[in-house]
């Protein structure tokens, strides 16, 4: 069974858009036609299907377009063209650093991520014990979040992700900053979710070692094309290779 | 679109008020002396218009201080709800909406329910007034059965100005110096009598129905005309639809813009 069906989707984005932003401006260009209309293409009819219980790992170089692909499946952009069919419930992490709300405590954050990944109030609170465990914070409840190091942040909110009873969970650069340990205990979290709740998984990362170590299959992609997809440690060797 | 609202409508209600506690704790950082700031506003705008205008405009007035009071805290709920939405989206939020598909109406709901609940404060104020002239406390039930329609429309004028924020870098200057031309053209601290071209420019101005309602029922005990029960739940009926509409259309966009 499926989890996530991704078909022939494509993506262009407008460079030179963002600038201009004023009425003003907007209004000197639709009139002169003269704007910027640069185009690069994110994402060329791309396809992919994950299954249930399956660990899938997407490489591939800064900007070739990965994260834009987790932000379509996850529904926070639309593609161009292509369909994305989705059977349960995503929680996503996508370069999330800096989520959190540093003038509040530990506790609060985990209340208001919580809600943001679509917990119930009744459902953090059951949760909040295993989470502060699993986090190893156990000392900082009460701690501003902008006295924690970028390691504890990224403790905190793969804590409170996995947690949020997922069924499908995109993980975009989560293990950069953490420490071995807390990466290998997260990985070990991740097969046990699979395994027992046949959670799918997307593992975007930059290290090819988890990639291989955890990954049933990976997915390189390079200028928006899938340029090899099968079993992880020969994509990831090809990768090495021809980089 | 409309289904899809519906159905999520209790997570959207959820979010938001876990996003409203959040923003509410960031702004006092625990301390509740910060209520005392919500009241400052109301009250120093009262009393220095007051002072002013209490012997010529208000002369005719009926009531000039309840009069004057109601229009300014009733002002104040709108102006600080979408000052603050021109702003919110762009400011605390974009990491988490380039990450997590939430509910982005809960976004902008937070940002109600905060101002409504300091609202709250300054209608306490006001029952204090309204003691003080010797004005039935009843008035206070009719006031928020006003405050329903009057929390959606400012509901969905604000769904509307966030996101256009997103995709007009300036908008949040417009809408500062819009605000304060509708602050001078609504009938706050004075009335409109017989002044054809402001009573023309007012028939646009949602602002105008809520309040003149407001004023009616709760100060002096009186049911509004037909024309303005209508245009209030006009407006806000409009605005809500024409702000979901907005968001809705805009909102996948904006996720690529910030």
């Amino acid at each position: 069974m499926s989890r996530i069906t991704v078909k022939n989707i494509s993506k262009k984005f407008r460079i030179g858009f963002m600038k201009n932003q004023s009425i003003l401006n907007r209004l000197l260009i639709a009139l002169s036609s003269r704007g910027q209309k640069k185009e690069i293409i994110v994402l060329n009819d791309v396809s992919i299907a994950i299954n249930k219980g399956e660990t899938v790992g997407i490489i591939g170089e800064n900007g070739s377009g990965k994260s834009t692909l987790l932000r379509i499946i996850a529904g926070i952009y639309k593609a161009d063209k292509g369909d994305v069919f989705i059977n349960g419930k995503i929680i996503s992490l996508i370069n999330l650093g800096v989520g959190l709300k540093e003038r509040l405590t530990m506790k609060d954050n985990i209340f208001l991520m919580g809600s943001l990944l679509g917990m119930s109030n009744k459902n953090i609170i059951e949760k909040f014990d295993d989470i502060v465990l699993f986090s190893e914070l156990e000392d900082f409840v009460d701690t501003k979040v902008y006295q924690f190091s970028a390691g504890m942040i990224q403790r905190l909110i793969f804590s409170i992700a996995i947690n949020a009873n997922p069924d499908i969970l995109l993980l975009d650069e989560v293990f950069e900053v953490g420490d071995e340990n807390f990466r290998e205990k997260s990985a070990k979290k991740i097969k046990d979710l699979v395994n027992t709740k046949n959670v799918a998984v997307i593992l975007v990362s930059h290290e090819l070692e988890m990639i291989e170590k955890y990954c049933d299959r990976a997915i390189l992609i390079k200028k928006g094309k899938i340029q090899k997809e099968g079993n992880s440690k020969e994509v990831v060797e090809f990768y090495r290779l021809n980089r | 679109m409309w289904k899809n609202f519906l159905v999520n409508l209790k997570d959207i209600f959820r979010l938001g008020f876990q996003l409203a506690k959040a923003e509410f704790k960031l702004r006092n950082e625990g301390s509740y002396l910060g209520i005392f700031w919500y009241l400052l506003n109301p009250i120093l705008m009262f009393a220095s218009l007051f002072f002013i205008f209490s012997d010529r405009l208000g002369n005719h007035i009926e009531k000039y201080p309840l009069f004057l009071l109601l229009g300014i805290i009733m002002f104040n709920v709108f102006q600080s709800t979408t000052l603050e939405a021109t702003s919110s989206i762009i400011k605390g939020y974009q990491h988490l909406i380039k990450s997590i598909n939430f509910p982005r109406e809960s976004l902008v709901l937070s940002i109600v329910l905060k101002n409504i609940f300091s609202h709250s404060f300054e209608l306490l104020l006001f029952c204090v007034a309204l003691i003080y002239f010797h004005v039935s406390l009843l008035g206070i039930f009719y006031y928020v059965l006003i405050f329903i329609p009057f929390a959606i429309f400012i509901f969905g004028f604000s769904l509307a100005i966030s996101v256009l924020t997103v995709f007009f870098v300036d908008m949040d200057n417009i809408w500062i110096f819009a605000v304060r031309i509708i602050w001078l053209g609504t009938p706050i601290f004075y009335a409109i009598e017989n002044q054809t071209r402001l009573f023309v420019f007012n028939l646009f101005n949602p602002l105008y129905y809520f309040i003149t309602m407001a004023r009616d029922l709760v100060i002096y005990n009186r049911i509004p005309e037909t024309y303005i029960i209508f245009g209030a739940l006009g407006f806000s009926l409009f605005f809500l639809i024409f702000g979901l509409f907005v968001f809705n259309k805009l909102k996948l966009k904006m996720a690529e813009l910030i």
